[in-house]
């Protein structure tokens, strides 16, 4: 039951230690409030007045008032605990993060890391502020008030004993048991849950079919049926907290029946009975709350331990070149390299090729033919399985290395647009450029048009939720971005047009060709119309490199590039037939 | 004032809580019911047992003397978990009962714009909110509303009976208690409320920033600026640090003053008990230990009522964009019949979007005979899609007129699925069978009619060789559908629905040229004897067309056949070579 990996959280032992101290005093409090309210009710039943009390109601008064007031400073402490140690672990996750970079994202997903990294610590802070009080509040308070029970009267002190690994037991079966039923229940549960969101994602397809209003009938149907698989597992979470509930009140109700039985038989007096009855509520007290807040503990304490995993994840290799800036004499060189995704996906058979200086690699292939598995181990976001890269004279196993990193501009399929000013999203590279540099970039890649149409020019907000861009503005943008670094003297993109219609590519193509000049580009896209524009071509098919060399050697060679230049022109040679 | 409680002010317009309390009543007042009635077995067995011990201290002669307490003892032992046990049972069954009513009505507001609610809502990622919504209200209902109801029943219960057996206590009661169920909990929500929005906003705000930064994430590494980026986000964490710290330390003073508060409800009573009952040995100061021992559990009735307060504040944003959906109108539907030939006949449509001034069709003279084949060409932005849904009747010209065999498709309403096939760039799959998903083209298709399909777009083979078949959960663990088999699926949607019309809406955008190709053929030869407009920005395939018609601009710049077109026109032949790689 206890988390082991709470202990190697900053600072918990001396906290323990605090919690002890702090909650042995609370249960002194919780014994003293109870023996001087006893003490008063007795005077009073024994027909005193009430004057003559004052001493006891005064010490009442004070411990209970001692009692809360301590609870105030243990919530406070446990606050700043907490909150410390959730801030430092956000920023250790957060710096795994973005260091690991798009490997992980890409493996987690950007909603999982963003929930977890906000969420996910927020529920870990709850978790460490409940958890440890829970605990020792429960294994301090009970036994101590059992021990002043065995003192005042061992019969009741032995009820009281009994009654606790009853309800221990009875928690751990039924907790169990909705376990497993919610398990059970799972599948069921995640399909209903996600069909209402499935629906609305679909409503225009129904909506194409004349569906949409008859469906609506659906959504209700499919809720009810959620409704009744949740009850069910309810129910039993539920008779959990009925079982907790019902040993603890009965036993309250037996013990006042007992404690009144040997006070009729003058067993007894009635100021051990009323401390007893008093005491049983506060002696079942940390174990009801320890049940309260069972599942928010859960909740944190899971993401606790994947957020450990994460952050003791150690990071992908680097390999520690220091490069120069690409020059025309440099050269690239792979040998066998190779990369799996582990079961199920196709990664990349073992290639070898060579680029030099400022050459135009072409990278051509269909979609699945691995072409962006070999631009993620090019750009060093995939860590090869094996072989070997030279890489201006040094050799390397990876290329995720900083000094390789710092020269690549890498243009995906749809470019990031950063929530920020149109001049910051260009500027992203280069944050200190000049007005003149970045009216430059502007230009060159044809902004001018974008920039006079914008309400606020250069210094309107663009990205998610405010101004839409189409993905050729997109495009440009990331072009712009490149143009900016003249340090960055490699290019990678993958197919940067591939959702482009034809004409804005071809505009796009226009600006981008001079761009490339005086860089190694790396290229890959499934149209076919850009490898004229290539000093060299890697065809890839189902993870394989099958060809390379000039277009001209390709065109001339009855190859896997001949190929697909036909089945893309298929229909001509038919008609021409 | 008002500003202070929001959530009363949202209240009195809203249409999207209120409603349902009404619903169900009766078991919305038996889980109030039962809650009470927890809390009177809770105080009642305290009281029983602190007049059962004190009676029995007294030494009566007989058992008897004391049976009726004895009973009611175990009676109240056995009850308040057996009661607790029904409210919540009863309660989270209301409240789901409840979710149910609540996801349709949401449904049916939104299926009134179905067609653009993707284009609409996806990008705010309204699904998650939405779905986030319905959480927020049901623990509107479990953590305000229903245990204020409990604490007011027990309050008026308190109050009267103590009134009763004397007046002047049961005022002391009405004002001690009343401090506890209503001054604290407004205080809260005066003092913390607005800290407890805020919070929420900065939680919102570093919310959106991560993501749109984690998405960013490559040119953050590429840029090599990722620790300028973990330096800033925890830089704007400490904001959302200082409110939390602010909010805790009201709500550990305010904890500390709500004990008090029963203290002092404890020591009335005690001083109240002593001067009536008090006095003598035994006999009537056997109540007094009932009474102040009743006092301490009603504690959990009230604790949590002031937090619950504070917490509504956060409940009105949900309860705004609820009510900001559109109200479920139901339209006549008699829609008039339609007489064949199926043409099309645009005569000068223009087309400007609600609150723009830039007119996206420009004149529009256009039309398509039953049968045609005919392709729509043009630049991103060219109106191609507005025109698309303009045919299908979802948006309606702005000047012009337009028409389907005489009628005007926006007057058939959800009939035009009858005569028009869709199939978009993405499209959908719902979470469900192969085999529903396709009978969505038509709910009454026979297996054989949908292997027949599958045949004719080409899909057979790979559906048998699925493990369940026809009966395979699309996106099941392992199984995903390629874009081109999706595109087939859809197809075969569409060939259950025999539709005489079929718009292609851009379906191959992102496919690779030779997948493009095969599709597209599919599509050709599946749909021959059709009515088929098909909306592209690429030229693969296009040969199988009988009309080429480009958009530009909001006007029509070239028609005509793929041969004439090739023949005459310098920029259809420059596109069709690019296109081809050639």
């Amino acid at each position: 039951m206890v988390d082991r990996l709470l202990f190697t959280i900053n600072g918990v032992r001396s906290m323990l230690g605090k919690l002890v101290g702090l909650h042995v005093l609370q249960a002194f409090l919780i014994i003293g409030q109870t023996l001087t309210l006893s003490a008063v009710l007795v005077g009073l039943w024994q027909g005193e007045s009430l004057a003559r009390q004052m001493p006891w109601v005064a010490l009442f008064i004070l411990s209970f008032l001692g009692r809360h007031g301590e609870n105030w400073l243990i919530s406070g402490i446990l606050d700043r605990f907490a909150r410390a140690n959730a801030q430092r672990l956000r920023s250790q996750l957060l710096a795994q993060t973005f260091t690991f970079g798009p490997a992980l994202v890409q493996r987690e997903g950007t909603g999982n890391m963003v929930t977890l990294t906000l969420d996910g610590i927020s529920q870990v802070e709850d978790y460490f502020k409940l958890v440890l009080n829970k605990m020792v509040n429960m294994m301090v308070v009970p036994v101590l008030i059992l021990g002043v029970a065995f003192y005042l009267d061992w019969l009741s002190g032995l009820i009281m004993v009994l009654v606790y690994p009853l309800i221990i037991l009875f928690m751990i079966v039924l907790g169990y048991a909705a376990q497993a039923q919610a398990d059970r229940q799972f599948a069921t549960f995640q399909r209903l849950s996600n069909h209402f969101i499935d629906s609305l994602r679909g409503i225009d397809t129904l909506k194409y079919f004349g569906l949409s209003k008859a469906y609506s009938k659906s959504v209700y149907r499919s809720s009810e049926d959620f409704r009744k698989s949740t009850m069910a597992t309810l129910r039993i979470a539920m008779t959990s907290t009925f079982a907790l509930d019902f040993f603890t009140t009965l036993s309250i109700a037996i013990l006042a029946v007992t404690l009144g039985l040997r006070l009729i038989n003058g067993q007894m007096t009635l100021y051990p009975a009323l401390v007893i009855l008093v005491l049983a509520p506060e002696y079942f007290l940390p174990i009801r709350n320890f049940a309260n807040d069972y599942h928010a503990t859960l909740n944190g304490k899971n993401a606790f331990h994947k957020v450990m995993t994460l952050i003791n994840e150690p990071p992908a290799p680097q390999a520690p070149l220091t490069l120069t800036p690409w020059r025309p004499t440099d050269e690239l060189q792979v040998k066998d390299l190779s990369f799996s995704y582990g079961e199920g996906k196709a990664g990349l058979a073992p290639l070898s090729f060579c680029f030099r200086g400022y050459q135009k690699v072409g990278i051509i292939g269909m979609s699945g033919s691995g072409k962006t598995t070999l631009i993620n181990l090019l750009s060093g976001f995939l860590t090869p399985a094996a072989g070997e890269i030279t890489l201006q004279g040094q050799t390397a196993t990876t290329l995720h290395a900083a000094a390789w990193q710092k020269q690549l501009t890498y243009l995906p399929q749809n470019p990031y647009i950063f929530s920020a000013s149109l001049r910051e999203n260009i500027a992203f590279y280069h944050p200190t450029a000049t007005e003149a540099e970045v009216q430059e970039a502007v230009h060159v890649v044809g902004l001018d048009d974008l920039v006079a149409e914008l309400p606020a020019g250069l210094e309107t907000q663009i990205g998610a939720g405010k101004r839409a861009l189409s993905g050729g503005q997109a495009q440009r943008i990331a072009l712009a971005r490149a143009f900016l670094d003249p340090n960055r003297r490699v290019m990678i993109f993958d197919e940067p047009t591939a959702h482009l219609d034809l004409e804005t590519e071809l505009e796009l193509k226009e600006k981008m060709l001079p761009l490339m000049a005086d860089h190694l580009v790396l290229f890959a896209t499934h149209r076919l119309h850009w490898m004229k524009q290539m000093d060299y071509i890697l065809v890839m098919e189902d993870g394989h490199l099958v060809e390379q060399g000039t277009y001209q050697q390709l065109q001339a060679q009855a190859g896997a590039f001949q190929r697909l230049v036909k089945q893309m022109q298929a229909k001509e040679e038919k008609d021409a037939q | 004032m008002r500003n202070k409680f929001p959530l009363l002010k949202m209240l009195k317009t809203d249409h999207w809580v209120k409603p349902f309390l009404r619903h169900y009543k009766r078991t919305l007042v038996l889980a109030i019911t039962l809650g009470i009635l927890t809390f009177v077995c809770a105080g009642g067995l305290m009281f029983t047992s602190g007049f059962l011990i004190s009676k029995s201290a007294t030494r009566p002669e007989n058992i008897l003397l004391v049976y009726v307490p004895i009973v009611l003892t175990r009676g109240f032992g056995i009850f308040r978990p057996v009661m607790r046990y029904a409210e919540r049972l009863t309660s989270h069954n209301w409240v789901f009962k409840m979710t149910s009513e609540f996801r349709k009505k949401m449904y049916d507001s939104l299926e009134q714009d179905a067609v653009f609610f993707n284009s609409k809502y996806r990008l705010g990622d309204i699904l998650g909110l939405l779905s986030e919504d319905v959480a927020h209200i049901q623990n509107l209902y479990l953590r305000t509303i229903f245990p204020n109801f409990v604490a007011w029943g027990l309050y008026a219960i308190i109050v009267v009976s103590l009134g009763i057996l004397s007046p002047a206590m049961g005022l002391v009661m009405l004002v001690l208690f009343g401090l506890i169920i209503f001054a604290l909990p407004l205080w809260s929500v005066v003092v913390n409320g607005a800290r407890q929005e805020y919070e929420k906003q900065v939680k919102n705000a570093l919310y959106t920033d991560l993501t749109d930064n984690v998405m960013g994430i490559v040119d953050w590494v590429f840029a090599q600026r990722n620790q300028e980026y973990v330096d800033q986000h925890l830089a704007s964490e400490h904001e959302l640090y200082a409110t939390q710290a602010a909010l805790r330390k009201f709500e550990r003073c305010r904890d500390f003053l709500l004990q008090v508060m029963i203290l002092l409800i404890a020591l009335a009573l005690l001083g109240w008990g002593a001067s009536r009952f008090g006095g003598q040995f035994g006999g009537p100061a056997n109540w007094i230990a009932a009474f102040v021992l009743a006092i301490f559990p009603l504690e959990d009735a009230l604790a949590g009522l002031p937090a619950a307060a504070q917490e509504t504040n956060v409940y009105v944003d949900s309860l705004k964009r609820l009510n900001a959906l559109p109200p479920v109108t139901t339209s006549p539907t008699s829609a008039p019949q339609l007489t064949a030939p199926l043409d099309f006949q645009l005569t000068d449509v223009h087309y400007t979007y609600p609150a723009t001034t830039k007119e996206v069709l420009k004149g529009v003279d256009l039309q398509l005979p039953a049968g045609q084949k005919v392709a729509i060409l043009g630049k991103s932005g060219s109106g191609k899609s507005t025109l698309a849904s303009l045919l299908r009747g979802d948006r309606v010209p702005t000047a012009g007129q337009l028409t389907l065999a005489g009628v005007a498709p926006s007057e058939l309403g959800d009939q035009i699925a009858d005569f028009i096939g869709v199939i978009n760039q993405a499209p959908y799959l719902f979470n469900t069978t192969v085999l529903n998903n396709l009978r969505i083209g038509n709910e009454n298709a026979s297996e054989a009619d949908v292997w027949a399909v599958l045949e004719q777009v080409g899909l057979k083979a790979t559906i048998e060789r699925l493990p369940h078949g026809l009966a395979t959960m699309v996106d099941s663990a392992g199984l995903r559908f390629s874009g081109g088999e999706r595109h087939r699926l859809a197809l075969a949607r569409i060939l259950l629905a025999k539709t005489p019309i079929v718009l292609l809406d851009e379906p191959t955008v992102g496919l690779d040229p030779v997948t493009e190709r095969a599709v597209m053929n599919t599509f050709f030869t599946a749909l021959q004897d059709k009515t088929l407009i098909w909306i592209t920005h690429h030229l693969q395939g296009i040969e199988a067309m009988d009309r080429v018609i480009f958009l530009e601009d909001g006007q029509l710049a070239m028609d005509g056949t793929p041969r004439e077109l090739a023949q005459t026109n310098a920029r259809y032949r420059h596109l069709k070579a690019v296109d081809e790689g050639r």
